[in-house]
């Protein structure tokens, strides 16, 4: 994945060069180049990100009942592979062939917003703010851009997951979690001592999301600088340095990046990780005897709150019949068959008072929906949008500097802003 | 060597244990993921796959994972499309990097000087860099979502050339002017000295750009937007899906495309070592 972020990093600057030489000649009045009002027939595109195979007969299923509804409209679906999907969106941007709605999370929609390529769709579809959930919404608002840039998607959060066999035979109680990073570092402790090092609780360093779930404004509100160097910030990491100190946390936290806690957990090594609603299934293929013994509770603080989302070019050539497939698959209905099909949660308001997430079945899985579903609630985008790859990669290095007690808390957090301005406005 | 008295090439004992743990351990360090990765293939769906110390033997082994790939994707047709891209870009690169090597070393023209510069300043620019004008050009040119637009851009490599072209220079000069003073001509010159003395740098330039096609993910993804014409690289990724991800099945697909490179490696491996003493040049 590194490799292709610094390619993402590079590709964006490619990409803002060509727009800026008008090579790609995208359009930069915010009004769409069609209308949105016409009728909805004709060839439409929609791309997804690495859906197939697995739900090949979900989104055919939306794309023919979206057919049948509309006679005389046609959708392409592309379905692109995980990796490498935010180049090649730049390219296809740069090149004017993004198809007529595609997916796009937040954060790779951001270059193309700055670009003016997306079409603003609270202008295009006034309705928007009503039918889907604010937090959603939010995440397709950019600070310095009016306007929302996609259609609300799929949500999804961060549950705490904890191995309960590492708990019991090491003194701690499964029914006793932690609820709060204090009581983490208590149990870690205790977890240290009876297992004589060799299992550890604490299996990551903080990052941004937990600065913000501190208190720390990350960013000021204009969106155009990092301002999480104060002593607050400086608190949290001093604690996770002492605690390290300690031996709390297993020594390859300071060198692995994002995900590496569940890694850690996966092999047994620790004891608790984040991940979304999702992970006890994808645990029961990796690893199928860990996971009957994985137990969610809510993730610390404020939850963080993960959007996925529909986006239409400008480019477009078939506005209302984007505009039609884009609000179709992301419907009440249509996103609920989603969701019974893996742990994910829609992102409509009317989907609230659905009773399928509220209520658990019963296993792990199960409770680890509705645990995730109940905080979606007050879950909200814990990291900026415009913190990029290389920001976030800078901060975690920064970050272990602080743990690792080769710098101070303050200094590294001084230097972490410093590059994330520089890398912002550069 | 048994029992006899060490001569000037002999090792003693102690030296010898060193360089077998040197060995050892460098094998175990490159081969250790690789082994891992074929393990990973042969486990069954009951099995764990990230346990704390690595276990290399499947409890439960099956050949399920590879059939599994093979119905999830159209796994020759993918081959196919990747064997296609790698003869063109092959060839491309034996035919080419073995030109402009031969024209760089043993022709003067005006201007070689700066044209090796330009040469060596385009290897200095990594590929991402360029990947979107790239793009861009090859779409104007038609090859959009075709095969030979991913071909192309391959299909003469730079550090291809330069390897050519030390292969060239190490022909001593003298057996050159040799034939230039027996009338040859360049193409002479290049047929029957320069291509004998270099058949070692040529298989190794066709192994190393079988190997940039046959692996290359990035830019088949960015110049594809059918998925009937992906090639193997980018076919594999519909093993890792949002949600879904075996990691059994990602390494049985890793291990299927690994398969065409050692069969190339194989075959070429005879030249690949003993090429460089072919030719007329010895000891």
């Amino acid at each position: 994945m590194g490799r292709n972020w610094v390619g993402l990093a590079a590709a964006a600057v490619a990409l803002s060069t060509l727009a800026a030489c008008g090579l790609g000649g995208p359009e930069t009045s915010s009004a769409p180049a069609a209308s949105a009002s016409g009728e909805v027939k004709g060839k439409v595109s929609l791309q997804t990100w690495a859906l197939k195979p697995k739900f090949t007969d979900y989104v055919q299923g939306v794309i023919d009942s979206f057919e049948k509804k509309y006679p005389g409209v046609e959708v392409q679906w592309l379905d692109q592979p995980g990796d490498g999907y935010s180049e090649k969106v730049l390219t296809q941007a740069s090149g004017g062939s993004l198809p007529d709605v595609t997916n796009l999370p937040p954060d790779f929609a951001l270059p193309l917003v700055k670009n003016g390529l997306l079409v603003d769709v609270a202008a295009a579809d006034p309705k928007v703010a009503e039918d889907y959930v604010p937090g959603g919404v939010e995440g397709y608002r950019y600070a310095g851009f009016d306007g929302v840039y996609g259609y609300p998607w799929y949500l999804n959060t961060d549950v705490n997951y904890w191995n309960t066999e590492l708990l019991t035979k090491n003194g701690l109680d499964p029914e006793a979690l932690p609820t709060d990073l204090d009581g983490l570092i208590a149990q870690a402790k205790v977890m240290k001592e009876r297992s004589g090092g060799k299992a550890y609780l604490m299996s990551r360093k903080p990052t941004l999301i937990d600065l913000t779930n501190a208190g720390v404004q990350v960013m000021a509100p204009d969106g155009k600088s990092f301002t999480f160097n104060t002593p607050e910030a400086a608190a949290i990491l001093d604690k996770y340095r002492d605690a390290f100190k300690q031996g709390l946390m297993p020594r390859d936290v300071l060198t692995t990046k994002y995900a590496g806690n569940t890694a850690l957990f996966n092999s047994r090594t620790v004891a608790w990780t984040t991940a979304g609603g999702n992970y006890i299934t994808s645990l029961a293929t990796d690893n199928p005897s860990l996971a009957p013994k994985v137990v969610p509770s809510p993730a610390f603080g404020t939850p963080p709150l993960y959007v996925q989302g529909l986006s239409i070019p400008k480019s477009t050539k078939n506005l209302p019949a984007a505009i039609a497939l884009a609000r179709w698959v992301t419907n009440a209905e249509n996103q609920a068959a989603f969701a019974h099909l893996v742990n994910i949660f829609p992102s409509t308001k009317a989907s609230a008072s659905d009773p399928f997430f509220s209520q658990s079945d019963g296993t792990h899985s199960g409770d680890a929906k509705v645990i995730a579903f109940t905080s979606l609630a007050k879950a909200k985008i814990l990291q900026p949008v415009q913190v990029t790859q290389a920001m976030s990669d800078f901060v975690d290095q920064q970050f272990a500097l602080a743990i690792s007690g080769d710098e101070s808390s303050q200094k590294a957090l001084d230097d972490a802003v410093a590059k994330c301005d520089q890398l912002l406005n550069g | 060597m048994a029992g006899g008295g060490r001569g000037f090439n002999g090792v003693s004992p102690v030296e010898k244990v060193v360089r077998y743990t040197l060995l050892v351990f460098v094998l175990v360090i490159t081969i250790g993921p690789f082994l891992w990765q074929l393990s990973t293939s042969l486990k069954g769906i009951g099995e764990d796959v990230y346990t704390q110390t690595p276990s290399f033997i499947p409890q439960q082994p099956t050949l399920g994972n590879y059939a599994e790939v093979t119905e999830t994707i159209p796994v020759w047709a993918y081959a196919g499309n990747s064997l296609f891209v790698a003869f063109i870009v092959v060839a491309g690169n034996a035919v080419g990097a073995t030109l402009a090597g031969f024209a760089l070393a043993k022709l003067r023209f005006r201007g070689s000087k700066p044209a090796l510069g330009l040469f060596l300043a385009t290897l200095v620019l990594p590929g991402e860099v360029t990947i979107i004008s790239q793009y861009v050009i090859v779409r104007g040119l038609g090859f959009a979502d075709s095969l030979v637009g991913v071909a192309l851009p391959g299909a003469l490599q730079m550090l291809n050339v330069l390897l050519m072209r030390t292969a060239f220079l190490s022909i001593p000069k003298d057996i050159d002017s040799a034939a230039i003073i027996d009338g040859a001509t360049v193409w002479q010159r290049l047929v029957h000295i320069g291509l004998p003395n270099v058949r070692g740098m040529l298989s190794v330039v066709v192994i190393f750009s079988f190997i940039y096609a046959w692996d290359d993910f990035l830019w088949p993804l960015i110049v594809l937007t059918d998925p009937d014409k992906y090639t193997l690289t980018v076919g594999l990724q519909y093993l890792n899906g949002t949600f879904t991800s075996n990691p059994r099945l990602i390494a049985a697909g890793t291990m299927i495309a690994f398969l065409p490179i050692v069969a190339v490696f194989a075959v070429l491996q005879r030249f690949f070592f003993k090429g460089v003493e072919a030719g007329a040049i010895k000891g």
